[in-house]
């Protein structure tokens, strides 16, 4: 596989679209390349940030908030 | 936005609605007010299991989170559920976020994509939501993305950006990512819902991810 053709299937492999058969050969070319390889699949997981940022933010309940913190700080403080 | 709304809902804060101050600006995070700790730091407050930076990336982010989670289930108690559910794992999890790895945004956008889609499956709603997308792809088609002017392009704001660089796709294009992404579909699972060609999904969503990318990149060099 050439680095072109791994920096496509880095994009399919962060969004999950990779079908199994593609996955062993991805995972094969991304030893070869190693670090190069796994620095170009964390600039792909900007895809994710971007995916998420094209969304209007939506509104939560209020109590969420309220509900979670309990949770966090009872947790802390076990 | 309704009248009815919560009045601490509409200001925005807490509800994670945008503001001048807390807009989503093009390097991946909010624009902060002057002070205001890092994404990077807040991380590191949690890992020291700080509350209150917990409390402060939920108040940044709860919206966009949200937001991406309803995108996978439709319904808004289940989202809501999830959403807490992921500041939880983030509270969790904090030590294993690495900052070398990449931002604390996109590490909190892969959480909750997962837990979406991991929720979808399990409550068996795959095929209730599926209809109400297809309903909702009907009824206001490309409703992933709005359409944007130039004025709102210099703006600055990550998500018109991100409209404008989505909204250039081809439909077809388009429509795959949204399967992948947001509804964590394979490609043979796009082929069959679409009746297209396995060859045709994989080509699609080369070309779409790869323009995608590389309007990022121009974007970053230009902010």
């Amino acid at each position: 596989m050439s680095f072109e053709e791994f920096q496509n299937q880095s994009r399919l492999y962060v969004i999950g679209a990779l079908e199994p058969d593609e996955l062993t050969e991805f995972e094969a070319a991304r030893k070869e390349f190693g670090t190069k390889a796994e620095d170009f699949i964390t600039e792909c997981y900007a895809l994710h940030e971007a995916f998420a940022l094209s969304l209007r933010p939506a509104k939560s309940s209020a109590a969420l908030k309220d509900r979670l913190m309990s949770m966090v700080r009872e947790k802390r403080a076990k | 936005m309704s009248s009815a709304v919560d009045p601490k809902l509409e200001a925005g804060a807490s509800a994670g609605v945008e503001t001048e101050r807390n807009r989503p600006s093009f390097n991946g995070t909010v624009e902060l007010e002057p002070g205001a700790p890092s994404d990077a730091e807040l991380m590191l407050g949690i890992q020291a299991e700080e509350p209150e930076a917990l409390s402060q990336l939920y108040d940044r982010y709860n919206g966009i989170l949200k937001a991406l989670i309803l995108r996978v289930i439709h319904n808004d108690t289940e989202a809501d559920d999830l959403l807490q559910e992921v500041f939880m794992e983030i509270w969790n999890q904090a030590k294993n976020f690495s900052a070398k790895k990449g931002k604390p945004l996109g590490w909190m956008v892969t959480l909750a994509r997962r837990r979406a889609i991991d929720g979808l499956r399990k409550k068996q709603a795959y095929l209730r939501a599926e209809a109400r997308l297809q309903t909702e792809t009907e009824q206001q088609p490309g409703a992933w993305v709005e359409n944007v002017t130039e004025k709102e392009i210099r703006s600055g704001d990550a998500r018109l950006l991100m409209g404008k660089v989505i909204k250039s796709l081809p439909e077809a294009q388009q429509e795959a990512i949204e399967l992948a992404f947001f509804q964590g579909m394979s490609q043979r699972e796009i082929a069959a819902n679409t009746n297209t060609p396995l060859g045709t999904v994989k080509t699609r969503l080369e070309l779409g991810l790869k323009k995608i990318y590389d309007g990022l990149k121009e974007l970053r060099d230009e902010f």
